[in-house]
């Protein structure tokens, strides 16, 4: 576990830094997808509501598409599909407890899975390792950003 | 007819400030969702579109100008359709509205109406 101006950022996920958010790669094609530490503070920590798209689970999406609403007090936004893929299913366990996704969000806490379509080609894309997190700490360093 | 097309009827107006900034926050968020959102504004909605008239305008005393719930909304892609006829009621020209809204007629609201899936009315 990396921490980046106070931001815990695990050095084996692959980052979109412009959304904050985060894909792991599982079993098979199966993409994990969470919200990192910096959304958690840039929400203020209080989710209202985590809503994975019910009407696109099961539907193949492109790089970039929402594939869930993270809504809090002061925060509103979506996740976007790290990958093209299709989305397969959201976690309950989230849709019941958004703080779950705060308190725990590379854990229990994760949002959404997708089947990916290329994931070695998408995950260019992301950025990941030491040198990803060179990279994000450049970006919240630029905009101020500290979870601290 | 488009289950990802919403169309958002604004009626509401300055007179009636706390109906005003929900509806474009509804319509970010829906766009923001990947829906195709089209607001069409009528009656006293059409008021809100006119140039500085939202900035000034507040659902809640020292909370957000309805003028930025607006333009949330149109950067996050959220169409805009001014009635024609309503600017006509408010004595408004084309020139008094703000950017990036479309004048329409009436006729066009039932088009759009017929390709929405899901519409509201605020």
């Amino acid at each position: 576990m990396a921490t980046i101006n106070g931001c815990n950022l695990p050095e084996d996920l692959y980052y979109n830094i412009e959304k904050h958010t985060w894909a792991k790669p599982m079993e098979g094609n199966t993409v994990r997808i969470g919200m990192t530490t910096v959304a958690a503070k840039l929400s203020g920590g209080n989710l209202t509501g985590v809503t994975v798209s019910k009407r696109k689970i099961g539907k193949e999406l492109k790089q970039g598409k929402s594939v869930a609403m993270v809504e809090s007090s002061k925060f509103v936004g979506p996740v976007p599909a790290p990958v093209q893929g299709t989305l397969v299913r959201g976690n309950d366990k989230v849709a019941e407890d958004p703080s779950i996704a705060v308190s725990d969000p590379y854990g229990d806490g994760w949002i959404a899975e997708m089947e990916a379509t290329d994931w070695e080609t998408d995950k260019a894309s992301l950025v990941t390792g030491a040198e990803g997190l060179e990279t994000y700490k450049a970006k919240l360093e630029e905009e101020g950003i500290s979870c601290d | 007819m488009d289950e990802d097309k919403i169309l958002i009827v604004m009626t509401s107006g300055p007179e009636t400030p706390r109906r005003c900034s929900t509806p474009f926050f509804m319509a970010h968020i829906a766009a923001a969702m990947d829906y195709d959102v089209t607001m069409f504004f009528t009656i006293d909605g059409i008021l809100l579109l006119k140039k500085g008239l939202a900035d000034d305008l507040y659902s809640k005393e020292g909370g957000k100008p309805v003028g930025e719930y607006l333009q949330d909304a149109m950067d996050a892609g959220v169409q805009f359709k001014a009635c024609t006829a309503a600017t006509e009621l408010h004595d408004l020209t084309p020139e008094d509205l703000i950017d990036g809204v479309e004048m329409v007629g009436g006729a066009t609201l039932w088009q759009i109406a017929d390709e929405c899936n899901t519409k509201l009315s605020f």
